[in-house]
């Protein structure tokens, strides 16, 4: 060919595309023209970018989930999405109170180990194809448990259920303490009576899945269906591109009230700046990073008043290994607790975005208790007991891992190493780990001390005593032992009295606050920014179905 | 014609090989890695006994050779695996839509880097010694120094935020016959732009200079001599022979590109493969890791592969050569 033809024919090429490529967008989405005219640059109006913005829907940033299957899944970003496609015998409202979802009634026997649950007889499948009845149920558990499963979550959640870890473990049939009595009626055995089971049992775990689609699929392979999942729960899923979008539609046979009121609602999780997003008017909720926070606290800001912050049910703490010196001396742990400022790391260095920690239990759990003094931030006594217990030499080559693998570990882990060397005179140094090696250290005791957050699977305090620091709990990574906690969280494991229960989980608080295994640091809170046309949404305290009580008036 | 063809076989014949090669490093830099995705997955709550029983069933206890054996003869039945950051997806599933997505956006880059920095840097070449030369050297220079990490928010601030031009980030798309297409959204211009930028810079500079190597040939002064019109001897003689390094940048271009796709999918939130090849190291998620690195590079060694045919075009001295020229690439 000839250069000079090629050479033309190049920057025609180039021309051309550019041309193109602008005609093709300003008349693909020259539909927006109308109504973005008239907003005169205070940003494109909605509907002129992202395709068919019906007139009720909601437009959210969500997290990109692992999986689908409510058998599964036991990450948040998946329980986010499973709790709105999917649903149980019982859940929660916005209050955290237990509602009845399937189940409209239930009575346990005496002894509180038999609960028989009435199902609603008008629970449709989003296909409409067919009603729920007992079986699904039973069908749906012992999926969840059987072995071939390998679900991560089943055994957590359902180990109260008669004969549930016997089959579990491939050794039943199936599970003994689940018995269908008719089609609206459903037993469950427990091996041992506890208030916490039904808790528990408002987890997706149990959730209903329908049996003619879910095949030989498990926690691991054979997934598909999850794209698509015909199921019970207040919206039905229409379209899971991954990695990319969610859409949900309203389920219009819905059995509760109130029955969700948005026609459809996109989750965008192709990850992205939300907050911008929100600015641009692309997203109708966003949460608030510390890089904004300022400015969205400023009154003169014009997203000031669309600014909101929630509690959040969760704790973050830094753990000890109590079993290796010098971290085996309650003293150390608590002089270390003592040098730190823990109203200087939520209100200064989160910025408020936090509210800090006395104890373990945050507030708004039920059980949360006000008058907890915790241990208070002296430095003269934490190096006065620090040097009682041996001198800062001690702590000389002491190592907090956290996960990460930023340039540094953030602000709040430097702000401890700083307040650490200050009071006490000690170098504690942070290691970044990669979080699978980062878990792996935790699970195998190989640390001095870490940070890590936990957040509540139930609204209870069963779900941060028991779980974490109970000396047989699975969970308990500290290694902490103290059998007078221990008969506390026991006995308050089976104490149906509410005011007792939490006595009972408030008496073994403070013992643990004062052994110190933890320096409980802070209670995240959720800070978010709501488009004024939204009503009715809450930021949850923690994973429920949240979204049918949302409307949109514009 | 025949040296071609004799060269072209070899170079195929060796792809496999090195494909083999790179497999056989990737999965034993990724089960190598500590910890694997049932640690990271299986959540604090799940006990120890339960997560080998996973490890045990899912084969990650078993010797690592034995565990690529297997994963290649999955491979040689076309079974790429099952995700493990989408749980139990088809790879393929996982992986296509994304090399899709990152395809379309690339392919408008490329064209538009080299059909516009080529004309561009013979331009600036012609105007040496003017006044000209060290502006368009000095714009290039500029954009092709700022670095995708700097231009995404910079760029992202001023068309999206102030002036609310363009959305901030994400990917739409249209349907053409049943294909969704994202390129002929508003989307789409940032990544472009983004990507182009530099690139035309790049190439521009980069054959500026050749040219003005090429123009202090003795052939040129030939040609000239023998009274050719200037703009003869610039397109017949100076562009042609200038152009053919720039041809092999180009296979260096599509590696810069991938690494610009991984941040820009990353800042604006484009659900494309770099942004995923990112995840599936943190999520342990081997077998979409091993197609997506195995694709890429069988596209790597395409690409060079057609570069390397492409001179023979562009140059005909490589022809008559029998591509002996062309192997020292």
């Amino acid at each position: 060919m000839d250069t000079r033809r090629l050479l033309s024919l190049l920057g025609g090429i180039g021309a051309a595309t550019v041309v193109v490529i602008i005609v093709l967008a300003v008349v693909l989405s020259g539909g927006g023209d109308d109504n973005g005219s008239g907003s005169d640059g205070d940003g494109p109006s909605i509907g002129d970018d992202l395709p068919d913005r019906e007139s009720n829907e909601l437009r959210l940033f969500g997290p990109d989930p692992l999986i689908l299957d409510p058998a599964c899944a036991s990450d948040a970003s998946s329980a986010e999405y499973i709790v709105e496609i999917f649903s149980g015998l019982v859940s929660f409202d916005l209050d955290l109170n237990l509602i009845p979802d399937i189940a409209e009634t239930w009575e346990t026997s005496d002894d509180g180990a038999v609960y028989t649950f009435h199902l609603r007889n008008n629970v449709l499948f989003h296909d409409s194809s067919r009603r729920v009845t007992a079986d699904d149920f039973k069908f749906s558990i012992e999926r969840a448990l059987n072995p071939r499963m390998l679900s991560t979550v089943a055994e957590v959640y359902l180990d109260d259920i008669k004969g549930a870890l016997t089959y579990a473990r491939g050794q039943a049939d199936e599970v003994e303490g689940i018995r269908v009595i008719d089609a609206d009626t459903l037993e469950i055995t427990l091996e041992k009576a506890t208030p916490v089971f039904l808790f528990k049992l408002s987890y997706p775990v149990s959730y209903i899945v329908d049996e003619r689609e879910v095949g030989d699929s498990t926690c691991f392979s054979d997934t598909r269906w999850t794209l698509n999942p015909n199921a019970t729960g207040p919206f039905k899923l229409t379209e899971f591109a991954l990695g990319e979008r969610i859409e949900l539609e309203r389920n219009t046979n819905y059995y509760l009230e109130p029955a969700p009121s948005l026609d459809k609602v996109t989750y965008i999780i192709t990850g992205g700046s939300s907050f911008t997003m929100y600015e641009n008017d692309e997203v109708d909720i966003t949460g608030v990073g510390l890089n904004d926070i300022e400015r969205v606290r400023d009154p003169n800001e014009p997203l000031n008043a669309e600014f909101v912050t929630g509690e959040q049910l969760n704790v973050f703490y830094v753990g000890f290994n109590t079993e290796e010196p010098p971290f085996d001396d309650a003293r150390v742990r608590r002089a270390l607790n003592m040098a730190l400022d823990k109203d200087l790391l939520a209100n200064n260095i989160l910025e408020g975005l936090a509210t800090p920690a006395k104890g373990v239990l945050p507030p708004g759990l039920p059980g949360y208790n006000p008058a907890l003094e915790g241990i208070p931030y002296d430095p003269q006594a934490a190096r006065d007991l620090l040097d009682e217990a041996g001198g800062p030499d001690l702590l000389d080559d002491a190592i907090i891992i956290v996960p990460g693998s930023g340039a540094t570990a953030g602000p709040v882990l430097d702000a401890m190493v700083a307040l650490w060397q200050e009071n006490l005179g000690v170098n504690i140094e942070i290691q970044q780990a990669e979080f699978g090696l980062f878990l792996r250290d935790i699970d195998e005791a190989n640390f001095q001390m870490f940070s890590l957050g936990w957040i509540a699977d139930y609204p209870d305090a069963q779900n941060f005593l028991e779980i974490k620091l109970h000396s047989r709990s699975a969970n308990n990574e500290t290694l902490y032992s103290n059998p007078e906690v221990d008969a506390l969280l026991d006995q308050a494991r089976t104490e149906f009295d509410e005011d007792a229960r939490i006595e009972l989980y408030q008496q073994a608080e403070e013992i643990i606050v004062n052994d110190a295994p933890w320096i409980p640091l802070y209670h995240g809170k959720t800070s978010a920014l709501i488009k004024p046309y939204v009503d009715g949404y809450q930021v949850p305290a923690f994973v429920l179905p949240n979204l049918r009580y949302v409307t949109i008036n514009k | 014609m025949q040296g071609i063809a004799g060269y072209v076989i070899r170079r195929l014949l060796l792809a496999p090989l090195i494909l083999l090669f790179i497999s056989v490093v990737t999965f034993s830099l990724g089960r190598w890695a500590p910890g694997d995705y049932v640690d990271i997955q299986a959540g604090p709550r799940a006990s120890d006994e339960l997560k080998d029983r996973i490890k045990e069933e899912r084969g990650l206890n078993d010797p690592v050779y034995e565990q690529y054996f297997r994963y290649m003869a999955n491979i040689f039945q076309g079974d790429l695996g099952q995700s493990v950051k989408y749980r139990g997806q088809d790879v393929e599933d996982v992986i296509f839509p994304r090399i899709w997505v990152t395809l379309q956006y690339n392919v408008i880059v490329l064209i538009l880097t080299f059909s516009i920095g080529i004309p561009l840097g013979t331009w600036a070449a012609l105007k040496r010694g003017t006044w000209m030369d060290p502006l368009s050297i000095g714009t290039f220079l500029f954009f092709a120094s700022i670095p995708v990490v700097v231009s995404i928010p910079l760029l992202q601030w001023l068309f999206a935020v102030k002036l609310s031009w363009l959305p901030s980030g994400g990917w739409n798309v249209h349907e053409f016959w049943g294909i969704e297409i994202g390129i002929f959204s508003r989307e789409a211009i940032l990544p472009i732009l983004i990507l182009t930028l530099p690139g035309i810079a790049g190439i521009a500079r980069y054959m500026r200079s050749q040219v003005l190597e090429v123009l202090d040939q003795d052939f040129i002064r030939t040609a000239r001599a023998k009274g050719l019109h200037e703009s003869a001897v610039v397109t017949r003689h100076v562009t042609r022979n200038a152009m053919l390094p720039v041809a092999t940048i180009m296979g260096f271009e599509l590696a810069a590109l991938t690494a610009g796709s991984l941040f820009v999918e990353r800042f604006l939130g484009i659900p494309g493969i770099g942004q995923f090849a990112f995840e599936t190291i943190g999520s342990r998620d081997y077998d979409s890791l091993m197609a997506i690195v195995l694709l890429g590079s069988a596209i790597f060694i395409m690409t060079n592969l057609i570069v390397d045919i492409a001179y023979g075009f562009i140059d005909p001295r490589i022809r008559l050569a029998g591509g002996a020229g062309a192997e020292t690439t």
